[in-house]
């Protein structure tokens, strides 16, 4: 796959708190420096791979996340944020597995049917529980791209060439997944036409 | 709900239509309450995704990672109080004499009579690896701090090796410094050159590899 020189949003989201001189020493082959730099990442790049994967077999990848990452380490230029370029390095490490599933290129088209199948919004405090399950339940191809970009920022042109799809493809399961999870947003909290 | 304009809703939202279609959007979302609905509830979905705090896994999973990391490039950066001497034996000090030689000598030999110049920009030398991340340009702080921590690591255990090892280590770095030095130099007159850019980072590559070794032999003793 071609490293992608994108930029996202995750450049404006301020990095975990890991000295950068943890990730030189990492880079160096520092095993300590590594687990320092791991604890630092580890919330947002689980979270990435678990809303990715619907939580399947979310452990195993993050931990293939953090391995490629000591692999890879030392390719790290600087270009962009470092948490900006081990998110990239975590999405490429899930659509790797995603393009080895085999069964999973027939659920990326089959996304209508889940409409109806979905529960309504969960009548707990949290809803950011709520939404983090509703997310869980969207088909894959929707959740995987509304999760690049709602939540990590992508461009449609970005996902299209991560995911090899046309970026009118990336729309169109954008608004699917919007339309589907806008149905467990629980009590409206605006008002029509409000900004 | 006119379906022509509800499926433009979230392009409406992330602003990927013309100025024409938004007006025209915009002219419908006056007349059709339906739509306003939707699209303030599509909004409000877009907010609550990036409102998503991260979690972590239930678990540590630094107990699956650890284990596959390659140890053997694992360079801690304190070395140990009590620590044996170590001692190259002769033929491995000769190959790495003769390889050293052979390198830095090739190396200077083409400096001297001039690599090929290309058209290639500079970076050439560096071009995107098949896996999805670019290699690195070494020219960065990283490596200078990365490389400045190993040398310091190196004097700080420096009386635990053998004088003659030591000796062979000073030989070799200061023959592989010399290779950088004049990598740069003739760069400074030559950056498109692919040649140099590769030699260059290649010089560097074998003093951070080097220190690496140097440094895990002080350690290990």
């Amino acid at each position: 796959m071609e490293a992608l020189a994108l930029q996202s949003p995750i450049e404006s989201v301020p990095a975990a708190d890991v000295p950068l001189t943890d990730v030189a020493r990492a880079a160096a082959g520092d095993a300590l420096a590594f687990e320092a730099v791991y604890r630092a990442h580890l919330p947002r790049v689980y979270s990435l791979v678990r809303r990715m994967t619907a939580g399947r077999d979310a452990d195993e990848l993050t931990q293939d996340v953090f391995v490629r990452l000591w692999q890879k380490l030392a390719t790290f230029r600087g270009d962009s944020s470092f948490t900006t370029w081990l998110h990239r390095l975590a999405v490429n490490v899930v659509i790797e597995r995603f393009r080895t599933d085999q069964v999973r290129r027939g659920r990326l088209i089959d996304g209508e049917d889940i409409f109806e199948l979905l529960p309504g919004p969960a009548q707990t405090r949290d809803l950011g529980m709520d939404f983090e399950t509703a997310l869980e339940k969207l088909p894959d191809g929707a959740r995987e791209i509304f999760v690049l970009h709602d939540v990590e920022g992508y461009k449609h042109h970005e996902i299209a060439t991560l995911l090899e799809i046309s970026a009118g493809t990336s729309k169109a399961q954008l608004h699917r997944a919007r339309m589907m999870l806008r149905k467990h947003l629980g009590p409206r909290t605006t008002k029509p036409g409000g900004r | 709900m006119t379906d022509q304009w509800n499926d433009r809703l979230s392009d409406y939202i992330d602003d990927e239509l013309t100025p024409e279609e938004r007006a025209q959007l915009e002219a419908h979302l006056t007349t059709c309450r339906e739509c306003a609905v939707t699209l303030d509830e599509l909004r409000e979905v877009v907010a609550r995704a990036g409102a998503l705090t991260p979690r972590p896994p239930a678990a540590d999973l630094w107990p699956g990672i650890e284990p596959r990391l390659e140890r053997a490039a694992v360079v801690p950066f304190q070395p140990r109080v009590a620590a044996r001497r170590f001692s190259f034996t002769m033929p491995q000090l000769v190959a790495a004499g003769l390889a050293l030689m052979v390198m830095s000598g090739g190396g200077v030999w083409v400096l001297q009579h001039g690599g090929r110049a290309t058209e290639g920009p500079a970076v050439a030398a560096f071009a995107p690896g098949s896996d999805g991340v670019a290699p690195a340009s070494l020219a960065d702080p990283r490596y200078d701090e990365a490389i400045a921590d190993l040398e310091q690591a190196l004097q700080a255990g420096r009386a635990d090796l053998d004088p003659g090892t030591v000796k062979i280590l000073e030989t070799n770095l200061d023959a592989i410094d010399q290779a950088i030095d004049e990598s740069r130099r003739a760069l400074a007159a030559d950056p498109a050159n692919v040649f140099l850019n590769n030699h260059l980072a290649d010089a560097r590559q074998r003093k951070l590899a080097l220190l690496r070794r140097a440094t895990a032999m002080v350690n290990k003793g």
